[in-house]
């Protein structure tokens, strides 16, 4: 379909680097309060938005080789865990989380290390079902982001305080995003593809604004 | 009764010099004041000051006037405190 085919190559070309620069800038930011603290929990962050960045690097390489589409669903999905890991092991002191955290780490990279394993050693397994891989996916990231939304909007409800609300937006919008995309890939939708791309940059964009304007621009911490 | 939780100690540091900089700007530091804010026993709070002057984030154990880097390591720390709200993370 010329149409579809025009729309994979916009997303790949310009959506996806697009994507990886503003995840990694989020990285650089996420970083922060593991160097400074020096608190394991706080790793979840850069590892989560790094791993985004890997799955929108690998998309836009997925005209290339179909089967590293699988890779960049993994990685993006895993991404979505590792944030949600850091809000569920914030709610605990850090000195009884941290043999905990350091095990569900290794766990997490050991369980994204032997499925990538699956898809090189064992393609056949997996290469037949990519829109089904897809939607099942999606709907885990769902799940992950919509504990993370939940988190955040609580922790916003116990103290409100403007400055709170805009994260909870961000995860929102990638939620909606990946919804977005599971639209897509039930029935082929071209207004759900579009509107997933869009809610996606808005969700990043949200997190660099609220990111760029506490470390740069915050005249409260002066 | 509720539990009060432990405090990272780098967070001891963070809110310690939070506190010696909020006092210094009434002129001369009581450190009696310091400890009531502070909310810790006498003799750990020599001992976080001592480490604290160790680091060079105080000037000396006396004046416990910040450092230029005592006030640079303040401000990121406030960042990321404040960094950390806004995320709906908590941080104990």
């Amino acid at each position: 379909m010329k149409n579809g085919g025009s729309m994979s190559e916009i997303t790949r070309l310009i959506a996806e680097p697009a994507s990886a620069v503003i995840c990694l800038f989020l990285v650089w930011f996420m970083i922060k309060p593991y160097r400074l603290t020096g608190d394991t929990r706080f790793l979840g962050l850069p590892l989560g938005f790094g791993f985004m960045a890997i799955s929108h690097i690998i998309a836009a390489t997925v005209a290339i080789s179909k089967e590293v589409s699988w890779f960049m669903l993994l990685f993006r999905t895993f991404s979505f865990v590792f944030i949600a890991t850091t809000y569920f092991f914030s709610e605990m002191s850090s000195k009884k989380t941290q043999y905990l955290w350091n095990i569900s780490i290794s766990a997490l990279i050991v369980v994204l290390i032997g499925l990538s394993l699956v898809v090189v050693v064992a393609p056949q397994s997996v290469w037949e079902n990519d829109a089904g891989a897809q939607i099942y996916s999606r709907i885990f990231m769902e799940i992950f982001l919509c504990y993370i939304i939940v988190h955040s909007i609580r922790n916003h409800i116990e103290k409100p305080d403007p400055t709170t609300i805009w994260i909870p937006f961000g995860f929102i919008f990638l939620a909606l995003s990946q919804y977005s995309f599971l639209l897509f890939y039930i029935d082929n939708s071209f207004a759900a593809f579009w509107g997933a791309i869009v809610f996606r940059f808005v969700g990043l964009i949200v997190f660099l604004v609220v990111a760029y304007q506490t470390f740069y621009r915050s005249k409260e911490c002066e | 009764m509720k539990k009060l939780l432990r405090r990272d100690k780098l967070k001891i540091y963070g809110d310690l010099l939070a506190v010696l900089y909020d006092e210094a700007k009434n002129g001369k530091i009581v450190i009696t004041r310091v400890m009531l804010r502070s909310n810790m026993p006498f003799g750990r709070l020599k001992l976080y000051i001592s480490e604290l002057n160790g680091l060079g984030l105080i000037e000396d154990e006396t004046s416990l006037q910040l450092t230029e880097k005592g006030k640079e390591y303040l401000k990121e720390y406030k960042k990321v405190l404040n960094f950390i709200k806004r995320m709906g993370i908590k941080y104990r």
